[in-house]
């Protein structure tokens, strides 16, 4: 996820050739990413194990999906290919929602790391109370 | 016999009418290009004017949008090593044609730089408009009115500046350019066409780092 969002953002590029820059201003938008990546790697496996080897519900894998989906969306499509797409397909109405994602990518992306970081908290919660060994 | 004189008189005042109008759109349309003017495989006839030498054995031809946040880091961060190493030494030119898809503020700045072309002022405008970029796309930085208080800040004629800008004068040109980029595969701004001296061109989207460019060109030179 992270080397995918940091392609989509321009970060990295692998045409022609493998280059990477982080522009001036947009090192907050960066560390974004860094974090939004690293918490839905601890996220999402967490729901996983708990849905495959608990059986448990899966209320709590919606918040990780939505957190990670929406903090990738934020600011991903702004210019690139993804935005040209999106604005190709759906016209003036995708331009709008567009220049929403655009405009308000780094609060967007906090929601989402938020959204995130409750998930972990709850889920690492419920783990300890499911996971806890019966000594009888 | 009065009746077909009369019908046959709409005819020719509406044939007449139709020329007259389409050939007063054209000359206000393409007044001073050079409608043969192509960069390898791309037509530039309606792009940006020339920055650099025009016998250049390089040129960069840029897909853009004013409104592009990716531009915009391209226009601050690379294009200034861009133009000191190669543009002004002569080794490269760079020609802008517009992808003006981002938002509905989009189209008309690219008409309004060349409204400012029309007094000699293209490229100060364009850099103009690059350093006043704000973050939100449509968010009226770029609308009409800041349009023309751009063109007053670089002492242009405001008459001719808003007739130009209002009458939608070159609206016909950045549709030309959009399509010309979406001819190209350009699905992306910026998206860069580099084409050599033996018409050898080398096309990649994204606002990438100098040293691309420099990689890219000096294997072409």
């Amino acid at each position: 996820m992270l080397i995918g969002l940091l392609i989509l953002s321009e970060y990295i590029f692998l045409e022609p050739y493998v280059a990477g820059h982080i522009p001036k201003g947009t090192e907050i938008g960066f560390l974004l990413i860094i974090v939004l990546s690293g918490l839905s790697a601890l996220v999402l496996p967490m729901n996983i194990y708990r849905i495959n080897i608990l059986k448990n519900s899966s209320g709590k894998i919606g918040g990780s999906v939505l957190g990670s989906f929406v903090g990738a969306a934020a600011g991903a499509c702004s210019c690139g290919p993804i935005g040209f797409a999106i604005i190709s397909t759906f016209g003036s109405v995708g331009a709008t929602s567009l220049a929403f994602l655009t405009n308000y990518e780094l609060p967007i992306r906090i929601a989402a790391i938020g959204l995130l970081a409750i998930t972990y908290f709850t889920t690492v919660k419920s783990l300890k109370i499911e996971c806890k060994l019966n000594p009888q | 016999m009065k009746k077909k004189g009369i019908i046959i008189g709409v005819i020719v005042a509406v044939i007449a009418i139709g020329a007259a109008a389409s050939y007063s759109s054209s000359s206000v349309e393409y007044t001073n290009l050079d409608m043969s003017r192509t960069h390898g495989t791309v037509s530039t006839a309606m792009g940006s004017p020339i920055l650099g030498d025009p016998d250049a054995p390089i040129t960069i031809v840029e897909f853009g949008d004013y409104q592009c946040h990716a531009c915009y880091n391209w226009f601050h961060t690379h294009k200034p090593a861009i133009y000191e190493n190669y543009i002004a030494t002569g080794k490269a030119n760079l020609v802008f044609v517009d992808l003006a898809f981002l938002g509905r503020d989009s189209p008309t700045a690219s008409q309004a730089s060349y409204c400012a072309e029309d007094q000699g002022m293209y490229w100060e405008y364009h850099d103009l408009l690059y350093n006043s970029q704000e973050s939100k796309i449509d968010g009226g930085w770029a609308n009409s009115e800041r349009l023309k208080a751009f063109a007053f800040s670089l002492g242009l004629d405001m008459e001719l500046f808003e007739s130009c800008l209002d009458s939608g004068k070159y609206s016909k040109r950045v549709q030309y350019n959009i399509s010309e980029a979406k001819k190209h595969s350009a699905r992306a701004t910026p998206t860069f066409v580099i084409v050599g001296p033996e018409n050898q061109q080398e096309q990649f989207q994204g606002g990438q780092p100098y040293s691309t460019f420099k990689q890219i060109m000096d294997n072409m030179i």
